[in-house]
């Protein structure tokens, strides 16, 4: 198996994407979208949560540091984009409390623009963040960065002329469609894939294993540590950035604890420091919630009439988390990878592929 | 080196995404011709999303059973059985967004119901705007669910009304000329209650310094004392606290303790049993504000609606069942006018609601979506809510 057949697989692959995202976002060649607009919206969710899913596990997973803040750098994506991307009429129409403050009441700048600050506004906040913390290590670092997610959403809370509070904002121009997030989310791939894989994803790794053993071959832990969690930062703030304009309205109380812990999850779910676990958990969690709504509708069994029970699917999604808990206790993919030798390869069993 | 177990399973994931996505997948549907009818057959869907599960899930529960109960009494629209589809939102704004995505598009519902939570309520907007289906809250009150949105109506007061009712009877019925506010930071409801009970008094004190201090506390404050400390000093004649019920509870128990005689006010949240059990004989005479009273009862539907409530479920129906149940009779009146099943006719004819006797009150839905109907003052007296007045809207 050489390395260009491999990326021929590759090419192959992200086309078959496209032309599917082509399709079902609008339609190919006159063939009009097979999928609904519900299908498309669980897609644009799973797509979204890949890339969630994998900023946490580049932190958590690769470089195996504990960091629970991920919903405060989700809601300054969130925020930044809201503010930068809605036009000054619609952000009166919501700031009929307190008046927005200058210069935000008249600006409008393009929606690609919009996502990349709010990245880039994360990254920073991130870094900010970061630099104290990081010194922490284990539980010390879960509990700092949870206080930070916590802070964010207190402040968002509080500081009304900006974020106008608990009202929460309305009216975000719904721009994310199918191309936007799987793009991000392809994009996400890659740069995890080609960042494991270079010096730095072994320094990560390294520093996972053991930090005195790392720093003592002469790795520079604080300042890997800190790449990898202003990374993270920034994709969780594209992604936050991302969910809002597909809801098209966002408020504080959204970003709590239980958003963290959805997409952490997935990440543990997938496997600790597996970039495919990550993508297929992300893809089956996000699904399978909608999948199983139909275990809460009424079921007529002849005579028999059961009345739906709202939750039962909570409960069937416990008891398969349980169940994949205890046979695949490292997750998934634990932190094997996908690779297209895994298909095609002739040498099975015996020889290296290589 | 490859494991051939691995690569069948491999393999098999592969079969299976493919094996979904392609399942989702349907005929293009044919483009609707206008006047067509969504219905099927001889029933017609009417979708209900609300928090079944989740933080607001005892809200989105009460709802529910008044919207069950009107399908019961009421089942029948132009001939054809009305079946109700209820999907849970988990009090979640993404499940919220999916959860009505899917009554459009799976059930093909020709109205919706919902949501209780305003930010719920808002998650929905953008979609019910854009397949143009009309959806009737029951009890979002935050102005900006209905602002803009032409599909979106409500059968509940707003909050400025709700605001300037109370700011009305504290200055009129107990001659209240100061007052201070205390609100929950986190809590969009209590926040903007207090801004238009502020707007409202200052407007009939004529008095910009009658509101002696704006105090605020955090979600899961447990302890009120620096802000009663204050209001103690600040000796104001009313105190207008509206947030969760049990925050409430909570303060005015502390406030007596401290010694605080002035009476305190409240909106509809108040209006739970946990609200008397928490605060026991301190929330006597505590008035509050809400969207109706059995006692008031001032119409049939109303009698017809307590009636069979205490019936089905043996005890007295509260506000939220009764909106569930007014949402649910004023679709099926819209649909009976409109002599349609067609989405747009239904909205184009909710628009038009006038008089609508309900429940909670006569209905009127303004060019906004909201309705504009009487809100009756509470107080809790000898441990239950006592029915004290009714306001009627200007």
């Amino acid at each position: 198996m050489t390395r260009k057949n491999n990326y021929l697989y590759t090419l192959m692959a992200v086309a078959a994407l496209a032309v599917v995202v082509a399709w079902a976002q609008t339609g190919l060649f006159g063939l009009l979208s097979p999928w609904d607009a519900y299908t498309v919206r669980i897609m644009n969710l799973c797509a979204i949560n890949i890339g969630l899913g994998l900023a946490l596990n580049l932190v958590n997973g690769f470089t195996g540091q504990f960091s629970l803040g991920h919903a405060g750098f989700m809601a300054i994506g969130a925020y930044t984009v809201a503010l930068l991307a809605m036009s000054p009429a619609v952000k009166q129409m919501n700031f009929f409390m307190v008046p927005l403050i200058a210069p935000f009441d008249k600006i409008q700048i393009s929606f690609w623009a919009g996502i990349l600050w709010g990245g880039l506004l994360s990254a920073f906040f991130g870094f900010l963040i970061g630099a104290p913390v990081l010194r922490l290590r284990g539980d010390y670092l879960a509990i700092a960065t949870l206080g930070f997610a916590e802070i964010i959403r207190v402040v968002i809370i509080n500081v009304k002329g900006l974020t106008n509070g608990a009202l929460g904002l309305k009216g975000i121009p719904v721009y994310t469609n199918l191309w936007w997030t799987t793009a991000y989310a392809g994009l996400t791939v890659l740069l995890m894939v080609r960042l494991i894989k270079s010096s730095y994803g072994r320094a990560l790794k390294a520093i996972r294993e053991d930090e005195i053993a790392a720093q003592a071959m002469g790795i520079d832990v604080f300042y890997h540590k800190m790449l990898a969690f202003v990374l993270a930062a920034f994709i969780a703030g594209v992604g936050g950035g991302l969910q809002a304009s597909l809801i098209g309205s966002i408020d504080p109380a959204m970003y709590k604890l239980p958003l963290t812990f959805q997409i952490l999850l997935m990440v543990v779910l997938g496997g600790m420091g597996s970039i495919t676990g990550t993508v297929i958990a992300a893809t089956i969690v996000t699904a399978l919630m909608e999948i199983l709504r139909f275990v809460e509708s009424p079921l007529t069994l002849g005579a028999i009439h059961l009345p739906g029970i709202p939750g039962m699917r909570m409960v069937v999604f416990s008891l398969l988390l349980i169940v994949v808990t205890l046979f695949y206790s490292h997750g998934l993919m634990g932190d094997k990878e996908f690779s297209w030798d895994l298909l095609f390869s002739r040498r099975t069993k015996q020889g290296v592929t290589q | 080196m490859v494991n051939k177990r691995m690569r069948l399973l491999a393999w098999a994931l592969i079969g299976l995404l493919v094996l979904t996505t392609v399942g989702c997948a349907q005929k293009p549907a044919e483009p609707q011709k206008p006047g067509e009818s969504q219905a099927e057959g001889d029933v017609i869907k009417i979708g209900v999303f609300e928090p079944m599960t989740g933080d607001s899930a005892a809200g989105g529960q009460m709802t529910w059973e008044g919207i069950e109960l009107a399908n019961k009494l009421h089942n029948e629209v132009l001939g054809k059985k009305v079946e109700l589809v209820l999907v849970d939102n988990k009090t979640d704004k993404n499940e919220a967004a999916n959860a009505v995505i899917r009554l459009i598009e799976k059930e093909k519902v020709s109205a919706i119901i919902g949501s209780y939570g305003s930010s719920l309520s808002m998650a929905a907007g953008p979609i019910v705007l854009e397949k143009k289906v009309p959806a009737v809250g029951c009890s979002p009150t935050n102005p900006l669910v209905t602002k803009d949105n032409p599909y979106y109506f409500r059968v509940c007061f707003i909050d400025p009304f709700q605001g300037s009712v109370m700011a009305k009877y504290a200055y009129e019925d107990l001659g209240a000329k100061t007052a201070v506010i205390v609100r929950n930071v986190a809590d969009a409801y209590s926040v903007g209650l207090n801004n238009y009970f502020k707007e409202a008094f200052i407007k009939l004190t004529g008095d910009e310094k009658s509101i002696l201090a704006e105090l605020d506390y955090q979600q899961g404050d447990q302890d009120f004392t620096a802000q009663l400390t204050s209001i103690k000093k600040l000796n104001p004649d009313v105190i207008f606290a509206p947030g969760p019920y049990n925050d409430g509870a909570l303060m005015i128990k502390q406030a007596r303790g401290l010694g605080i005689t002035a009476p305190f006010m409240g909106g509809d949240t108040w209006e739970a049993p946990e609200f008397i059990q928490i605060g026991g004989k301190d929330v006597e005479g505590v008035t509050l504000s809400t969207h109706y009273s059995v006692d008031a009862a001032p119409t049939e539907a109303a009698k017809e609606f307590v009636d069979a409530y205490k019936e089905k479920f043996n005890k007295e129906p509260n506000a939220f069942a009764a909106l569930g149940y007014d949402a649910y009779m004023v679709i099926l009146d819209a649909i009976e006018r409109a002599n349609s099943y067609e989405p747009t006719a239904i909205r184009d004819e909710l628009a038009k609601t006038v008089g609508f006797k309900g429940v909670t009150g006569t209905i009127t839905l303004d060019e906004n979506g909201d309705a504009t109907k009487s809100a009756v003052i509470l107080q809790v007296q000898d441990g239950v809510f006592k029915y004290l007045t009714t306001v009627e809207p200007d």
